[in-house]
């Protein structure tokens, strides 16, 4: 091994000259045959800089798919008419594309597909990693849309037309039009106002103050009517819930300095308010939009559900094969699933013989041995028979759908101190309301012509607007520079969570070991054959089998091939090399005549020859480079570190012992992770659980914050209210540095809001601050609270 | 300053046609992707691909 990286996707490379590809005229490693045929594929259709705009190379993401045949089947009339929207002589679909994480892999999809004849138009959507394509049937076919996705090294999938516009959409199509027309509107009333106010100075025509204050008032009602409308539904909501929110204090001096300026514009009054109207609507809508921006950054749900699911089915019918796509399947069918395929429903096998891949789902790494009469679960995978099935049930009834709903369940079950921020502030409002209504009271009976003035520049004054800007938009401060430390953050109080936590607890599969068997020892028996060509000769015999054992054995370019090769399933494979029998498996299956002992927690598989063995490899997840010093970070950070694995003894005390991790608990089925999270909870402290895995799915949402690798199973990550897009650890701990710093800028500008709150306060209940400087007060003290929560964006920068 | 008069008004339904324009443009999706413009100016479009020999 060295330390060269994959140019293309960034994994380790074995030998830097073992693949290669010329790019502007250097030579650059790539670490398989597949990176190569992407990189030269990119590299071809002229989209070479592709490489200088990434943000990043993402280790192991955009790696070719092995099988591209499978999109020719996506070219028949009824898979077409299933996915697509059928025009004269056009078709428009639209494709997920996983694997997209930056504007430049939107640019280099937009830009291969565009090139291609018969396609019109490509839009890339890289928020929700859609694609629209707009093509002529006539001269390409859906398949090769796809399999041109595939060879990019994406993994596409395509989605059955939606009826309606997603909703994420139309919020943030409402919420710009919003946006614009506060902007706009306080743009003009703002101009009209600088006009009042200096001919409240140098005189002015009773009849162009007149026209001046109408026209603000024209301007301000669809600010008001329209921009605003979200503040009188929340506030009426929280009126409804008895919990009032931030919205009602807003909604009240909203309602009464429009009304008051309205009546004052009719009864030629001596003072209008447009001008503070508008601007704190404006700038309460910008901060809503920032949040409601941060907030849509999350993945979509349903899709990466689906995605662990295949795109096609094989259905038989009176003896014939029909292929059809998954989301015609009913229960009762009778499906054939290949080797290698995930299985589609859950359901009973009918005929043949298989070991699935549970992992997923049930945590158990061991493939699972099935056969007649045997469950099968949607969203496993086949590992090496080829086996048919009854459908029993579909969609959201399967396992798997039931798990996304309990986690779903367990998402809403916030932590309590979330709650109790949320009564705290209904008591700020209630006190807002107390306070003006006191003002109010006390200059009507002292002086009840300015009553009306003084109570507004209490209202607009105390406006919670600092307040509530404070938070958001430090929170979309950090989502976004989060986002570029390759940590993508889904739930708002993840943030909140991640700064005061004081336990992380680890996955062990998948999160602190790499989730990939690697052969961590050789024992070769006898001199006849040397290290080497063992691994050679294994590799040749497990060229046939997709199990998870088999990634171990991989030798590229290998010049053995095994003839005559057969699966024993569950046991191991054989072959015949050179005519002599070769059989590679578990000590009952391959000779044994072992007198040394394997390493702890390593699965040991043999291999013989005629019935002699020849060499034994332990089989063993491989812990992550960077695994020991996070872990040491962390700690020296002050934190607690635990590891929970579904795992054996063993398997978790090497890996603690290697990362120095004193608390660790083994054979966790998902209940006894929960008990352990809600035992630390009970006892006062702040769990972070990072994992990956659908059965983690209810643990992660029982702990307070939850992180998940993207390599993970899809579920996982979208359960999870952090998901951790790079595959280095570390960006554990700068999301947790970051966090803090977050913190202390929230603690900060609500320090501000207060301090100026409380000084402007009583100046305004005393009569001495007039609406418009009451409004610039407010909107200079938001402005210092969002130009600090900013600096977050720069955080960790040199 | 009595043009004034004629002035604002005008200003109003040029305001009024901007947001309807706005308006149209939200709906018709175009304000749908506001993370890949802001990048899209500095990718190259005109790079060509290389001249290939036919296999």
């Amino acid at each position: 091994m060295n330390d060269s990286a994959c140019f293309h996707c960034a994994l380790p490379v074995a030998r830097d000259d073992e693949f290669q590809v010329e790019i502007d005229g250097d030579l650059k490693p790539v670490c398989c045959p597949g990176c190569k045929a992407v990189a030269e594929l990119i590299r071809d259709t002229g989209m070479s800089s592709y490489y200088a705009l990434r943000e990043a190379p993402q280790p192991g993401v955009g790696r070719p798919a092995d099988d591209a045949t499978e999109w020719q089947l996506f070219d028949r009339e009824d898979m077409i008419s299933a996915f697509a929207d059928l025009g004269d002589d056009s078709a428009e679909a639209t494709i997920y594309v996983g694997g997209m994480y930056c504007a430049a892999c939107s640019w280099l999809i937009e830009s291969t597909l565009g090139n291609r004849a018969g396609i019109i138009s490509a839009d890339v959507n890289p928020v929700t990693h859609r694609v629209r394509v707009h093509w002529r049937p006539g001269n390409i076919g859906f398949g090769e849309i796809l399999a041109t996705l595939a060879a990019l090294g994406y993994e596409p999938q395509p989605l059955v037309p939606e009826s309606t516009t997603r909703p994420e959409v139309t919020e943030q199509r409402a919420a710009l039009k919003r946006l614009l027309v506060a902007s706009l509107g306080m743009m003009q009333v703002m101009m009209f106002a600088v006009g009042l106010y200096a001919g409240d100075y140098q005189g002015m025509d009773d009849d162009m103050q007149y026209f001046l204050r109408l026209v603000s008032f024209v301007v301000t009602t669809p600010v008001v009517f329209y921009s605003a409308r979200p503040f009188f539904a929340g506030a009426w909501r929280g009126i409804v819930s008895r919990r009032p929110g931030m919205d009602l204090p807003v909604s009240i001096a909203v309602t009464a300095a429009y009304l008051g300026s309205t009546y004052a514009t009719i009864t030629h009054g001596p003072a209008t308010w447009f001008d503070s109207v508008v601007m704190f609507v404006f700038f309460l809508t910008l901060g809503r939009f920032l949040e409601m921006r941060a907030r849509h950054r999350s993945i979509d749900r349903s899709i990466a559900l689906s995605t662990l699911l295949p795109n096609t089915v094989t259905r038989i019918e009176g003896g014939i094969q029909n292929i059809l796509p998954a989301s015609q399947l009913a229960v009762g069918d009778l499906l054939i699933v290949r080797p290698g395929d995930s299985i589609p429903a859950d359901g009973v096998l009918v005929d043949g013989e298989t070991t699935v891949d549970e992992a997923l789902l049930t945590g158990e790494a061991e493939p699972r041995r099935r056969s007649s009469g045997d469950a099968l679960i949607a969203g496993s995978i086949n590992l090496d028979g080829m086996i048919q099935m009854r459908v029993e049930k579909t969609g959201s009834d399967t396992t798997l759908g039931t798990i996304s709903r309990m986690s779903e369940r367990a998402r809403y079950a916030r932590p309590a101190f979330v709650r109790l921020a949320d009564r705290l502030a209904s008591y700020i409002v209630v006190a807002i309301l107390v306070i003006a209504v006191g003002v109010a009271t006390y200059w009507y009976f002292y002086a009840p012509e300015h009553a009306f003035v003084i109570t507004l520049s209490v209202l607009v004054v105390t406006c919670p607007c600092a307040l509530a800007l404070a938070t958001p938009a430090a929170f979309a401060a950090a989502g976004t520079r989060l986002a570029e430390l390759h940590l993508l953050v889904t739930n708002g109080n993840a943030i909140e969570v991640l700064s005061i936590a004081t336990r992380i607890l680890f996955d062990k599969t998948g999160t602190l070991t790499r989730g990939k068997p690697v052969i961590v020892a050789t024992q070769v028996f006898g001199d006849v054959y040397d290290e080497a060509q063992c691994l050679r000769i294994a590799a040749a015999l497990e060229t046939v089998s997709s199990h998870p054992i088999a990634d171990a054995f991989d030798v590229p370019n290998n010049p053995i091939t095994a003839t005559d090769r057969r699966i024993v399933i569950g046991e191991g494979v054989a072959g015949t090399i050179d005519d002599r029998r070769w059989r590679l498996g578990k000590p009952a299956f391959a000779a044994t005549e072992d007198s040394t002992q394997a390493i702890s927690a390593a699965t040991s598989v043999y291999l013989d020859v005629d019935g002699k063995v020849v060499a034994r490899f332990d089989i063993d997840d491989e812990i992550r480079a960077d695994a020991a010093s996070t872990v040491q970070q962390l700690l020296s950070m002050g934190l607690s570190i635990g590891l929970v694995s579904g795992d054996n003894k063993e398997a978790v005390q090497s890996v603690a012992r290697a990362l120095n991790i004193e608390d660790h608990h083994s054979n966790c089925s998902p209940d006894d992770k929960l008990n352990i999270i809600h035992s630390a909870q009970d006892a006062g402290q702040t769990v972070v659980m990072v994992g990956d895995g659908i059965n983690d799915a209810p643990v992660l949402a029982g702990a307070d914050a939850s992180v998940a690798p993207v390599h993970g199973a899809l579920l996982a990550q979208t359960n999870a209210d952090i998901v951790m897009l790079g595959h280095s650890l570390a960006t554990l701990t700068h999301g947790i540095r970051l966090a803090r710093q977050t913190m202390r800028v929230v603690r900060q500008n609500l320090g501000w809001a207060i301090v100026y709150n409380a000084t402007a306060l009583p100046l305004a209940a005393m009569g001495h601050v007039p609406p418009w400087a009451a409004a610039i007060g407010m909107s200079a003290s938001s402005l210092i609270v969002v130009l600090n929560a900013l600096r977050l964006s720069r955080f960790g920068e040199a | 300053m009595n043009v004034l008069y004629v002035l604002i008004p005008l200003a109003l339904l040029l305001l009024g046609g901007a947001v309807w324009v706005f308006f149209w443009a939200v709906g018709s999706g175009q304000f749908d992707d506001l993370d890949t413009p802001a990048v899209r100016i500095v990718m190259d479009d005109d790079e060509k691909p290389p001249d290939r020999p036919e296999p």
